[in-house]
């Protein structure tokens, strides 16, 4: 009767790495398996509640550990089901849905790419290419601030808005430049303004050197005004099959 | 099959993920609401649920961001070479000092150090810049199909 966590679900016949530590009090790592899938499972910490950082981190270094190793769909953050339900609740009746989820996913592994621009050099440009700015921070110059406070909203505006024009054309380069060597793309428009891209590439795992090749190439050609992070290879997040 | 997670070859670009190698800040992003969603899970209770359910990708536009960026484009004046610079005086530092940060502080402060306190503490400077995003009503996560 005690409650499991799952962190995802692997082909019965998949290798997993051997250092896995699970949120639990114990840390230990197994697997139940039921015909062709596998629920990696380990135990959950029965004194407190889950959602602490060490958990999301756990979670995410089980799941993206054996994703560097084979194909694993990852459970949504929390998981937790009964001892006996990871059998009858959940891998009897969802195999061949999760059989299907798998094979669309085997050979793959997702990177997330996110984008970022260089404040500083961005701004300069800004300034430099756009008199109506310019023409603000005259105005603003010598006001006292609470009296400026409208045109410093709007002297912000502008700027926003000008990374904002800037973002959809780099964007879209970007997407088009290190897109084709993805097998599927998800892109997620960016949160802040001087945010460039924040992308998840699913890549063929025997694509994977020539991806990272590709991001590298990025990289040394926009550093001057770009600051790129990639994270992966990862569990494919964002491109778990929807039913 | 060789697939490292160890940093690149060419420098440019900053590598992280992978086994645990990610800063919280990623780990949030990476794997809050997305990942397969079965209805037989039970419903745990979470710490932090609020923090859980920011949602990361709604795009903030505000006086905050607009007051950010009017404050880091003076600033550039300040501190750059030519373009103005040695124009801007005290007038510009006053701004700075009293600017955007006095009219979002207080609430926006007092949640960043709950987050800190939940997730244990921040890691990377920019959590704490980040602060102004909109937060979507609870709700429950476990039994979505």
């Amino acid at each position: 009767m005690s409650p499991t966590y799952v962190y995802g679900l692997v082909r019965s016949d998949a290798e997993l790495p051997e250092d896995l530590v699970g949120l639990g009090p114990s840390g230990t790592v197994s697997t139940v398996v039921h015909e062709k899938v596998a629920a990696i499972v380990g135990d959950v910490p029965l004194d407190r509640p889950l959602g602490t950082r060490d958990d999301l981190v756990a979670h995410e270094a089980v799941v993206d550990s054996v994703a560097a190793h084979t194909t694993v769909l990852p459970m949504r953050f929390p998981a937790v089901i009964e001892e006996e339900g990871v059998l009858e609740e959940l891998l009897e009746p969802h195999h061949d849905r999760f059989v299907r989820a798998l094979d669309q996913l085997e050979g793959t592994v997702q990177y997330t790419l996110k984008g970022r621009y260089d404040q500083d050099v961005l701004l300069r440009e800004v300034v430099e290419e756009d008199s109506g700015v310019r023409e603000l921070q005259e105005r603003i110059r010598g006001v006292p601030e609470d009296a400026a406070y409208y045109d410093r909203v709007k002297l912000g505006e502008l700027i926003v808005k000008a990374l904002e024009e800037r973002r959809d054309v780099d964007a879209k380069d970007i997407l088009d430049r290190i897109g084709p060597f993805a097998e599927a793309v998800s892109a997620t428009t960016p949160t802040q303004p001087e945010d460039v891209v924040n992308a998840a590439f699913l890549v063929r795992r025997d694509g994977a050197e020539e991806f990272e090749a590709a991001v590298e190439e990025l990289g040394g050609d926009t550093h001057e005004w770009l600051k790129l992070r990639l994270l992966g290879p990862l569990a494919p997040y964002d491109f778990v099959p929807e039913e | 099959m060789t697939v490292a997670t160890q940093t690149g070859g060419g420098g440019h670009v900053d590598r992280g993920g992978g086994g645990g190698s990610s800063g919280l800040a990623d780990v949030v992003e990476l794997i809050l609401d997305k990942g397969l969603v079965i209805d037989v899970f039970v419903r745990v209770s979470l710490v932090g649920i609020e923090i859980l359910t920011i949602d990361a990708r709604v795009v903030v536009a505000s006086v905050d961001t607009f007051l950010r960026f009017a404050e880091a484009t003076n600033r550039l004046d300040l501190y750059g070479k030519g373009k103005g610079g040695k124009d801007l005086t005290e007038l510009t530092q006053g701004m700075m000092e009293g600017g955007a940060k006095g009219k979002t502080a207080g609430a926006l402060d007092a949640a960043v150090d709950k987050v800190g306190e939940l997730l244990g503490g921040n890691n990377r400077e920019e959590e704490q810049e980040e602060a102004p995003r909109r937060r979507r009503p609870q709700r429950t996560r476990e039994r979505e199909a």
